[in-house]
């Protein structure tokens, strides 16, 4: 069951440069993030499965500059190592 | 893989400017991408082939963001027409004044402003809707942002009108506008911190020029981009607006009944009528798009309003629905490029909205004359009429 679980996880990463605080993914996904008092995003949740994988994706989706992926969790360990 | 559809259209026609819909339509049917010989362009026509090259900044270079060589040159330097590495910074500059955490303050003054506004306007029973509230409030608005008044300000309309047009092709337009885009980009040159309003934004840009926050010489450019972008396309969606409202009265109703419906009854403004028409980007390379190619160095031009009726993406995309919130329309692009000023423009039109559903009970509208333009589609005039105060 683990590995089931493991391979269903997604991960939400966010490329904080380009992240400008339009704060349209806190309104798809106020569980999962938040724009803190200085307006800087706050990844509060960035593990995700089940019902919480398509609130991350309508977050991801609504970014208006594109600083926001979701990748399964295996593939951003994998990116993370390759870098 | 195959060569791109071919349609003889041309883009910048007066007919197509006017109403682009029927041409969207056709060239949708076409295909994902149509090349299109009369104007040397290959056009992006569905939704998820603008959004997918608006993301791909390395197959598709802002170098060319312009449809004639003469405006990519004169805006040389700028985060509008540069690619990653030299994009970022340049944005970064640009945005730094104009994110939702920057503007905050500014939120409750814009607010107040379009409240008293069309507060007045309504209580005339009538009223000219672009001469008015779509241009007197985005121009007051900017002008106190940018710290500005007297002449200059009397100039901003024609300077933000022509500074969109003359990213057309080289037609009469264009030519034509030349002249008027020069007047913007030599204020914009010789602006000193002075001549701003203490306080204001625009001020601040200075300053941090001065302060070595940001390179020397960047101040006007930036106050350049804000002028040239952030005022024919806030006119046109606050134009938009209310010729929407009046010719969908069931749909203002709803707004009215449900002041939640805000924010979605102006993205599916932006979704149904597209303030921008066409953007350029370059192929950097061979690239394949729904298994037809665009050759390395080709100019696309993007179409917005198109994709945003794709039926492949929205369902009933043509019909008007306040309800549909619809928060990945394309009409602000999307990724790197996407529209900086985005924020300002959702707090001036969400005040407006607001204003006109607090004021405004119902109204009529008179003919709407619309006149073409090579970028920004817009409405010229439109009477409003018995408007029944709320």
């Amino acid at each position: 069951m683990t590995a089931i679980l493991k391979e269903d996880t997604m991960r939400i990463e966010l490329d904080r440069p380009r992240c400008e605080g339009h704060g349209l993914c806190e309104e798809a996904a106020p569980d999962l993030m938040h724009l803190d008092d200085e307006g800087e995003l706050v990844i509060d949740v960035s593990e995700v499965d089940g019902a919480d994988v398509a609130r991350a994706q309508a977050a991801v989706r609504v970014c208006p500059v594109a600083a926001l992926r979701l990748l399964a969790a295996d593939a951003a360990d994998a990116e993370a190592a390759a870098e | 893989m195959t060569t791109a559809p071919t349609s003889d259209i041309d883009l910048f026609a007066d007919d197509v400017l006017v109403d682009p819909y029927p041409t969207y339509a056709a060239l949708r049917e076409l295909g994902a991408v149509v090349h299109l010989p009369r104007n040397d362009v290959y056009a992006l026509t569905r939704y998820g082939a603008i959004r997918d090259a608006l993301a791909d900044w390395e197959s598709f270079s802002s170098a060319t963001i312009g449809f004639n060589p003469m405006v990519n040159e004169a805006l040389a330097g700028t985060s509008l027409r540069s690619d990653p590495p030299e994009h970022t910074t340049l944005r970064a500059t640009l945005s730094e004044n104009l994110t939702p955490r920057a503007l905050r303050g500014l939120g409750v003054q814009i607010e107040a402003k379009a409240d008293a506004l069309v507060a007045e306007l309504a209580a005339r029973g009538g009223f000219e809707a672009i001469d008015d509230l779509a241009r007197a409030f985005p121009l007051e608005i900017v002008a106190d942002l940018i710290g500005f008044t007297g002449e200059v300000k009397e100039n901003m309309m024609r300077w933000g009108q022509a500074a969109m047009e003359v990213i057309g092709p080289m037609n009469q337009r264009t030519q034509e506008n030349f002249p008027i885009a020069g007047e913007l980009y030599g204020w914009c040159s010789t602006v000193t911190a002075a001549d701003l309003a203490e306080g204001s934004i625009g001020r601040g840009i200075f300053d941090a020029e001065t302060r070595g926050a940001i390179p020397a010489g960047s101040a006007g450019h930036i106050i350049h981009q804000y002028l040239g972008a952030g005022v024919d396309t806030t006119i046109a969606s606050i134009g938009n607006i209310v010729a929407l409202f009046g010719r969908h009265p069931e749909q203002f109703e709803l707004v009215r009944q449900d002041a939640s419906l805000i924010p979605a009854a102006f993205n599916e403004v932006l979704r149904y009528w597209a303030p921008v028409h066409a953007w350029g980007r370059r192929a950097t390379r061979d690239v394949e798009v729904d298994g037809v190619v665009i050759p390395e160095g080709a100019q696309v031009a993007i179409l917005f309003g198109s994709g945003n009726r794709d039926p492949r993406h929205y369902e009933t995309a043509d019909v008007f629905d306040v309800t549909r919130n619809p928060v990945d329309h394309l009409s602000f692009g999307y990724g790197p490029h996407g529209c900086a000023g985005q924020g300002l423009a959702r707090l001036e039109a969400h005040a407006v909205i607001r204003a006109l559903a607090t004021h405004v009970g119902s109204f009529e509208l008179g003919d709407e004359v619309r006149e073409p333009s090579n970028i920004t589609r817009s409405i010229h005039s439109l009477p409003v009429r018995a408007v029944v105060p709320a």
